[in-house]
C-alpha cells in the first residue's frame, strides 16, 4: 500500500469511531439532569404550555434516535444546530471560537517540542552530570503540576509582580492591527507574542516535561545501540552521529506520544483559557455546560473529538512515513 | 618477520572499573599483524577478544579503559603511555588525538565488521545510503562517485541487483544479506586492516560456509590484513594464517596454523581443538572444555587456567607463565605459549605434584594458600565436597564450538 492510499485508509478508518463518539456524546448530553427548557425560561412567568411549545418549536418532544439522526444529517452538511442561549448556529459560535484555541494548543506543541527534544538530547548525551539531574527534576516537577497552577503562578510573578507580560485575553494575529491600535504589523506581532507566551507556557510545560522525558529515554537507548557502534568505529563524527544516527530512530516514539498528547493538551486548554480569560472553545463549552446548552456540549464535543482523530492519524502517517518497517498495513 | 609488522601490540592493558571492582579484561596481550595476513583471535565469550579489538580502535566504552601498553599502525602511536616527570604514566605526545583517530584510522585504515548484522545496520536509512555516508567520509569522494562505488562494492559482495537494493532498508535483507553489506562497507572504505568480530556467529552454517569464502576471495584481491575474532577453531583454520589463543584476558598460545592445529602446545588450545568437530575425529569424540571461564574480576592465582587444566600441576598455581617463546627449532616463526609444562620455564614442573581436582571456578582470591586441596591429599576421588564441584565428564556448561 502506497502511503497515499494508506492516508485515505485511515481516514475512511476514522468515520466509525467518530460516529460511536457522536452517538455517546448525544446520549450523554440528553440524559443529563436539568432541563433546558426551564433553564432558559428562568425568570420568565411560565405555564406548562408554553414549556411544551417551547419543546415542540426545538423538537424536543420527539424520541432521542429521531433528533440523533436529524442532527447527524444536519452534520453532514454542516449544520450543527442552533443553540437555544445565545440563538445563534452552533457553527458560528464554534468558528468564531476555535481561532484561538487552535492558536493556544499548536503553540504550547511547538513550545514543547522546541525545547524538550534539545534539552532530551544534551541530557542523554551528558547522562547522569548534573545537566541530566536537573533537567530530570525539572520535567518531573512539569509532569506532576497542573497546568492551571501553573498559568496562576506565571500570572503572579510575570504579570502581577513584574509587571512584564499582560495576563489576560489573546491578540489575535488574523485581525487587522488597528483593531487593537496597534501601530503597523511589527508592533502587532510582538503583542501577538507577549499575549501568547504565558499561556503557551502554561499549557506546554506538560507537553514538554513528557516529551523531554521520553527523548532522553529513547535517545540513551539509540546511542548504545550497534549501529551508533558501527558509526563511530567508521568515524562519524559524535555530532553527526546525535544528530543523524542516534537522533532519527529516537524520534518514532516521540511522533506517537505527540499525537496521543493532543487529548491532554486539548483538555488542558479548556483551564488554560479559563485561567487567561481567552474567548475559546474551552470557555464556550464551560458556559455551555453550566447553562446546559446541548446544541453547543454537542457540537464542541464533535469538533474536538475529530480534531483529536485527525491528530492521532497525521502522526501515524508521520510515524510511517519515518520509520520504513512501517508496512502500511499491508499484513491485514 | 623482516619487515615491519603493519600492527603491533604490545602489552596491551584494558580494564573496566566497575562498582564490583576492577575487570582486568585485557590483561597484557602482544601480538603482530602483518601485511595481507589473516591473523585469528580465538577464545570462549569473556576471554576479552572483542574488548582487545575495540581497544585498537581506541573505542572502549565507559567504565572501560586502555591503561596500559601500546599500540602502534604503521608507525604511528594508536596508543602509549610514558612516565611524566612527577613520575605518573601519561599519555605520549606522538600518540594520535582523538580527531587523528576519527579522521585517519577508523574507516580509512582500519574498519570492523560487527558481530550481529541485524542491530549494526541502522533501522530508519537505506543500506545504501549508509554504505555511501561511510565511503563518502572515508574516501573524500563526491556523493556521485560514492554512491557508484556503494553500488560496484555491493556487486562485489555478491548482491544481486544492487541498484535496487541500494535503495532498500535494512529490515528487507536476510541476515547473510546483511552481513555481506557490512562486509561491503568494510572494503568500501578501503581500509588496510579489518577487524571481523565475530561476524558469522549469528549466521546458519550454510550462510557461515558463503561468508568465509566470499571474505577469502576478496582478502585475496585486495590484499587487506584481517584480524578474525571468533570463539570458533574451526572457522579460523579455514581462513587464518596465524592465530592467538586467548583466555581470561591474555594470549595462551600464539602459532603459524598448521603449528597451532598440529603440535599444540598449551592445554587449552588442545581443549578447545578437542571441542569441535575434526575430519581426523569422529563426533563422538568430542569434548567439551570442562567447567566455565572464572570471572576476569578476580581471575585464579597462578596459571589462569589451572583450575580446568588436566595437566596441572602445584607449581601452576603459584606460577604465572607469561606468553613465552617454547619452540625455537627449524619454524621460521616462533611458536608461543603461556604453559610451564615446556622447557622454557624453568621452574620444576616436572618434580611438582598433580593437582587434585579442584571445585570448580571458586575464584577465591586466596587460593593459593592450598586451601581447596589440604583434605584429601593423595586421596581418592576427586569430589572434595565442595558443592559445586563438576565431576569429570559430567560437565558441558564449558563446551562450545560445537553446534
Ligand atoms: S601452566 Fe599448568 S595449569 Fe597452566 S596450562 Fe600449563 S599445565 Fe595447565
Amino acid at each position: 500500500m502506497g502511503l497515499l492510499r494508506y492516508t485515505t485508509y485511515r481516514f475512511a478508518q476514522a468515520i466509525p469511531v467518530l460516529i460511536g463518539i457522536s452517538i455517546l456524546t448525544f446520549v450523554l448530553a440528553n440524559l443529563t439532569p436539568g432541563d433546558p427548557v426551564r433553564l432558559m425560561l428562568q425568570g420568565v412567568e411560565a405555564d406548562q404550555e408554553m414549556i411544551e411549545q417551547i419543546e415542540a418549536q426545538y423538537g424536543l418532544d420527539r424520541p432521542l434516535y429521531e433528533r440523533y439522526l436529524d442532527y447527524m444529517a444536519g452534520l453532514v452538511q454542516g449544520d450543527m444546530g442552533h443553540s437555544f442561549h445565545r440563538n445563534r448556529s452552533v457553527s458560528e459560535l464554534i468558528a468564531s471560537r476555535i481561532g484561538p484555541t487552535l492558536l493556544l494548543v499548536l503553540s504550547a506543541y511547538a513550545f514543547a517540542l522546541a525545547t524538550s527534544i534539545p534539552l532530551g538530547i544534551i541530557a542523554a548525551k551528558r547522562r547522569n552530570e548534573p545537566f541530566d539531574h536537573v533537567s530530570r527534576i525539572v520535567a518531573l516537577i512539569g509532569v506532576s503540576t497542573p497546568s492551571f497552577w501553573i498559568g496562576i503562578m506565571l500570572i503572579l510573578i510575570f504579570a502581577v509582580q513584574l509587571g512584564w507580560l499582560p495576563s489576560a485575553g489573546l491578540v489575535y494575529p488574523w485581525w487587522s492591527p488597528e483593531t487593537y491600535g496597534h501601530d503597523g504589523y511589527v508592533e502587532h506581532f510582538v503583542e501577538t507574542i507577549r499575549h501568547l507566551l504565558l499561556p503557551m507556557i502554561a499549557l506546554g510545560t506538560l507537553q514538554m516535561a513528557t516529551l523531554m522525558r521520553v527523548e532522553r529515554t529513547q535517545m540513551i537507548e539509540s546511542l548504545q545501540g550497534e549501529y551508533v557502534k558501527l558509526a563511530r568505529a567508521y568515524g562519524v563524527p559524535e555530532r553527526t552521529i546525535l544528530r543523524k544516527h542516534a537522533f532519527q530512530v529516537a524520534q518514532l516514539p516521540i511522533i506517537t506520544i505527540v499525537g496521543l498528547n493532543l487529548s491532554t493538551a486539548l483538555g488542558g486548554a479548556v483551564l488554560t483559557e479559563f485561567v487567561f480569560n481567552i474567548n475559546g472553545l474551552g470557555r464556550l463549552f464551560y458556559d455551555a455546560i453550566v447553562q446546559l446548552d446541548y446544541q453547543v456540549i454537542m457540537g464542541i464535543t464533535m469538533i474536538i473529538a475529530t480534531m483529536f482523530v485527525i491528530g492521532v492519524i497525521i502522526t501515524d502517517i508521520a510515524y510511517a512515513y519515518i520509520d520504513p518497517r512501517v508496512t502500511y498495513g499491508e499484513a491485514e | 618477520m623482516s619487515s615491519e609488522p603493519l600492527l603491533r601490540v604490545e602489552n596491551l592493558k584494558t580494564q573496566f572499573f566497575t562498582d564490583t571492582g576492577t575487570v582486568r579484561a585485557v590483561d597484557g596481550i602482544s601480538f603482530e599483524v602483518y601485511e595481507g595476513e589473516i591473523v585469528g583471535l580465538v577464545g570462549e565469550s569473556g576471554a576479552g577478544k572483542s574488548v582487545a579489538s575495540m581497544s585498537l580502535l581506541r573505542l572502549v566504552e565507559n567504565p572501560g579503559e586502555i591503561v596500559g601498553g601500546e599500540v602502534t599502525y604503521k608507525g604511528e602511536t594508536i596508543f602509549g603511555l610514558e612516565e611524566g616527570p612527577d613520575g605518573e604514566l601519561r599519555k605520549r605526545d606522538d600518540m594520535l588525538s582523538n580527531e587523528e583517530m576519527r579522521d585517519r584510522i577508523r574507516g580509512n585504515e582500519i574498519a570492523v565488521i560487527f558481530q550481529d548484522p541485524m542491530e549494526s545496520l541502522n533501522p530508519v536509512f537505506t543500506v545504501g545510503g549508509q554504505l555511501r555516508e561511510f565511503i563518502e567520509l572515508n574516501r573524500d569522494l563526491s556523493r556521485e562517485k560514492a554512491r557508484e562505488e556503494a553500488v560496484d562494492m555491493l556487486r562485489e559482495v555478491g548482491i544481486p541487483d544492487p541498484e535496487e537494493r541500494y535503495e532498500e532498508y535494512p529490515h528487507q535483507f536476510s541476515g547473510g544479506m546483511r552481513q555481506r553489506v557490512l562486509i561491503a562497507m568494510a572494503l568500501a572504505c578501503e581500509p588496510n586492516l579489518i577487524i571481523a568480530d565475530e561476524p558469522t556467529t549469528a549466521l546458519d552454517v550454510t550462510v557461515e560456509g558463503q561468508i568465509i569464502d566470499l571474505v577469502d576471495d576478496l582478502q585475496e584481491k585486495y590484499g587487506t590484513s584481517f584480524i578474525w575474532v571468533t570463539h570458533d577453531l574451526g572457522v579460523v583454520a579455514e581462513i587464518c594464517d596465524r592465530v592467538n589463543v586467548m583466555y581470561l584476558g591474555e594470549i595462551v598460545e600464539q602459532a603459524p596454523i598448521d603449528e597451532l592445529f598440529y603440535d599444540t602446545k598449551h592445554p587449552y588450545t588442545d581443549a578447545l581443538l578437542d571441542s569441535i568437530p575434526r575430519p581426523d575425529r569422529t563426533v563422538g569424540e568430542l569434548d567439551p572444555i570442562e567447567g566455565v571461564m572464572p570471572e576476569a574480576i578476580s581471575p585464579p592465582s597462578g596459571c589462569r587456567f589451572h583450575p580446568r587444566c588436566p595437566d596441572a600441576r602445584e607449581v601452576c598455581r603459584r606460577v604465572h607463565p607469561e606468553n613465552r617463546v617454547v619452540d625455537t627449532t627449524e619454524s621460521a616463526e616462533p611458536h608461543r605459549a603461556a604453559c610451564v609444562k615446556h622447557d622454557a620455564f624453568d621452574v620444576g614442573y616436572d618434580e611438582s605434584p598433580p593437582l587434585e581436582k579442584e571445585p570448580q571456578v571458586t575464584s577465591e582470591p586466596d587460593a593459593d594458600t592450598e586451601a581447596g586441596v589440604t583434605g584429601p591429599g593423595p586421596g581418592p576421588g576427586p569430589g572434595t565436597g565442595t558443592g559445586t564441584g563438576t565431576g569429570p565428564g559430567s560437565s558441558g556448561g564449558g563446551g562450545e564450538g560445537s553446534e
